[in-house]
């Protein structure tokens, strides 16, 4: 369960974001649609903690992240947050000096504390999962966009977070690649995954996503069960966008 | 300090002087060039402390007077006393006049006059020294000279242990510090740095009977005899007494010296003018100088992997410190930084070694050089670190982030695993050169490498063999460096097709 409500970020003079509020159910996708520059990626980065709101707040399941928190406070509720919500970069970030198998445990070991051996059998039924068994000691570099993109799902799946961003999981992917990730990210929902996914491609959300959002010009322009959305959006500017995207 | 720059000048002294002199000397009188070293050169010759720019002693004016029986101009000619045989050699000058002894190593290379002064040597303790009367009680001590001296190749024949100086200074102020248990040199050095020192004092009566000559290139013997008929001369008439009184180093066995050259005119007979003394020889061998050689090889490695760690802990801390302190720190490790790089680590290493002391902390030589050239190279090191550490996108600082990772956790187990490896070649190559650096210890008197070669090499006039014998040593220390250095760059660059090919294979 995420909630966001009010949102605004300001850089400097700039109001990247300004009025966001929207909800996200469990076990269910949103997915995040707009033009270039229209506050995407930062929405994705303050619902993580990596930027700071500087208005309303987010509020995941029970760690609430509002404007104007002091330092310490903030740096605590964070470390709590990371813990049930992972991220996927648009440029993924393996780390390079692990294999795959160690990109994936690193963290259930180093931060969760889990048993080297329990987080070794979690990541290989995860690799398998998505149809990466081989894959466990080789080097991120020696992967395809493909394969490294579904390690880092799985580097974040390891974590066991209660909701999961994506950054852009496609554009690095051909059409056929794109769908075969669409499946791959259904079979997590349906085990209960919360997923939050921005994306340029209308096709991937479409096939990927329950709800919809559309951002422009960093505000919430419409937010709607996919379906309404797609078929009868209400906003003007929302109608404008789907009619250039097709 | 004052003694680099007095260095330089040295260096440059011989041709400054002979472009001023060029076009004066054409219709002067002959001039007679004398090389001698001046720094911590007194009572011989030395920079008059109340006029830096002139040079006094007792040599000087004896050379004059020398000179002026010769109908010549005397013309100093500042040099070192290490290369002193090999700068007469190259004709940086005519003669050799500072304390020279005549031993029979050097009788091979060039020629000696007629002995000009008698001189002891003297043992010098601090003043609360109780285990030490002689030279006799010395055997497990050790003990300070000028390298390549009567003094030095006495004990080199006794089996003392010494270690050499460049100069009486440096070894006086290691005996006052407790670097050292006693130092022994001729009298006249004795009397000029230690006699007054209040927390010196000297053990037991001078030992040993030794001349200083003065030293001509072979085939000079028409100037030999010259310079000899000049001795005789200042001797005769009483000059050489007037001025070794002046510097309050007439004794009986001066008188005894000069009585032969005296009575001579006296008598109108001829009469030997030989008289008694002892001449020390090195005796050099060529095993023992490749043991020596090892040796210094082991301190020079020492050296380099004591400072290597230093360099790496310190310079790590520094680049942390640097890009991610809080700002007073950062201010901190830039000043750092820029001092030990904007300075030359020869001053450093003087300072830490000469200047700490006078703060109450007096390291001994090598722990010096190993603390002075750690410091040196920590802060080049912190520069490769921060390079490497900025060469890191800051993606993957947000990825560990993003997994929950502490700041420390992902610095830690993220970043800098994968700087380092960014860093190891420079670091290599940084090694390899800090090896060949750590040569700027014989400022300290450290027995490295290339401080031995430059002793033994001075000793034995052996500069080629033994040149090529340290050139071996150092390669075979550095060569194997500059391999890894190499294969860990090409490592680098082909480090993801060979770990492919490696998890290909383990797959
Ligand atoms: N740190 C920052 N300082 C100033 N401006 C910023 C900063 N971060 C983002 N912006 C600006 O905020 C706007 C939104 O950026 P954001 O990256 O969120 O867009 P986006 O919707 O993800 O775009 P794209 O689809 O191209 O990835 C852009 O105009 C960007 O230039
Ligand atoms: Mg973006």
């Amino acid at each position: 369960m995420i909630r966001v409500e009010g949102l605004g970020k300001s850089v400097g003079g700039a109001r990247i974001l300004r009025g966001v509020s929207f909800r996200v159910e469990p076990r269910t996708v949103l997915g995040i649609m707009g033009a270039s520059g229209s506050g995407k990626t930062t929405l994705l980065r303050c619902l993580n903690g990596l930027e700071r709101v500087t208005e309303g707040a987010v509020e995941c399941e029970d760690v609430r992240l509002e404007a104007g928190l002091a330092e310490k406070e903030y740096q605590r509720r964070v470390k709590h947050l990371r813990r049930r919500v992972g991220m996927v970069f648009q440029h993924l970030y393996l780390f390079p000096h692990l294999s795959v198998l160690a990109n994936i445990t690193e963290a259930p070991v180093q931060v969760l504390k889990k048993p080297r051996a329990e987080a070794e059998q979690l990541a290989h039924e995860l690799l398998e999962a998505v149809g990466l068994k081989q894959a466990a000691p080789r080097y991120p570099e020696s992967l395809s966009g493909g394969e490294q993109q579904r390690v880092a799902i799985v580097r974040a799946l390891a974590m066991r977070p209660e909701v999961l961003l994506f950054d852009e999981p496609t554009s690095a992917l051909d059409p056929r690649r794109s769908f075969e990730l669409v499946a791959v990210l259904r079979r997590f929902v349906g085990q209960g995954q919360t997923m939050v996914i921005v994306s340029h491609s209308i096709k991937f959300l479409e096939g990927v996503a329950d709800f919809l959002l559309y951002m422009e010009g960093g505000e919430a322009v419409e937010f709607g069960a996919k379906e309404r959305v797609l078929r009868e959006p209400r906003d003007p500017r929302t109608r404008d966008f789907l009619r250039q995207t097709d | 300090m004052g003694k680099i720059v007095l260095r330089q000048l040295k260096r440059a002294a011989p041709l400054i002087f002979f472009l001023l002199s060029t076009p004066f000397a054409v219709h002067a009188q002959e001039v007679l060039r004398w090389g001698a070293d001046p720094s911590g050169g007194a009572p011989y010759v030395f920079a008059d402390p109340a006029h830096p720019d002139r040079y006094v002693g007792y040599e000087k004016e004896m050379v004059e007077a020398l000179a002026a029986a010769m109908n010549r101009r005397a013309e100093f000619v500042p040099t070192d006393w290490e290369t002193i045989v090999t700068s007469l050699q190259r004709g940086e000058f005519d003669v050799i006049v500072n304390g020279l002894e005549p031993t029979e190593d050097r009788a091979r290379f060039i020629l000696f006059s007629k002995p000009y002064y008698i001189f002891k040597l003297q043992l010098t303790v601090r003043k609360n020294e109780a285990r030490i009367r002689s030279l006799e009680d010395c055997h497990s001590r050790t003990v300070g000279t000028l390298s390549n001296t009567a003094a030095s190749r006495l004990m080199a024949k006794e089996g003392i242990p010494f270690k050499g100086y460049a100069d009486p200074v440096g070894a006086y102020k290691d005996l006052e510090l407790g670097r050292i248990d006693a130092v022994l040199m001729d009298v006249p050095m004795e009397m000029y740095y230690a006699r007054d020192n209040p927390r010196l004092r000297p053990a037991g009566d001078p030992v040993h009977r030794g001349a200083y000559v003065v030293g001509l290139r072979k085939g000079d013997e028409a100037l030999k005899a010259e310079v000899d008929a000049a001795i005789d001369r200042v001797m005769r008439d009483g000059t050489l007494e007037r001025i070794l009184r002046k510097w309050s180093l007439w004794d009986d066995a001066q008188a005894e010296l000069q009585a032969a050259a005296r009575t001579d005119v006296a008598a109108g007979e001829k009469k030997p003018d030989e008289v008694a003394y002892e001449i020390t020889s090195s005796s050099f061998n060529w095993r023992e100088a490749l043991l020596r050689l090892t040796r210094a090889a082991l301190v020079t490695v020492l050296l380099s992997f004591g400072a290597m760690w230093i360099a790496v802990t310190l310079g790590l801390a520094l680049a942390i410190g640097q890009s991610r302190g809080p700002a007073w720190l950062q201010l901190l490790c830039t000043a750092y930084i820029e001092f030990f790089r904007g300075t030359p680590v020869l001053v450093q290493l003087l300072f830490l070694y000469f200047g700490l002391p006078r703060l109450g902390l007096a390291m001994p030589g090598w722990l010096t050089a190993l603390v002075g050239l750690g410091l040196n190279y920590a802060a080049y090191e912190s520069q490769v670190y921060r390079a490497a550490l900025e060469a890191i996108p800051r993606g993957q600082l947000e990825a560990a982030y993003s997994l929950g990772m502490s700041p420390l956790l992902a610095f830690r187990r993220i970043i800098l695993p994968q700087a380092f490896r960014i860093a190891i070649p420079p670091m290599t190559n940084d090694f390899v050169s800090l090896f060949k650096d750590t040569s700027v210890a014989f400022a300290i008197s450290v027995w490295e490498l290339a401080t031995a070669y430059r002793e033994l090499a001075n000793a034995s006039g052996e500069f080629l063999l033994l040149g090529l014998l340290v050139s071996a040593f150092y390669l075979l220390m550095s060569l194997p460096l500059a391999h890894l250095a190499r294969r860990l760059e090409k490592r680098m660059q082909h480090g993801r097709a060979i770990r492919a090919v490696e998890s290909e294979v383990a797959a």
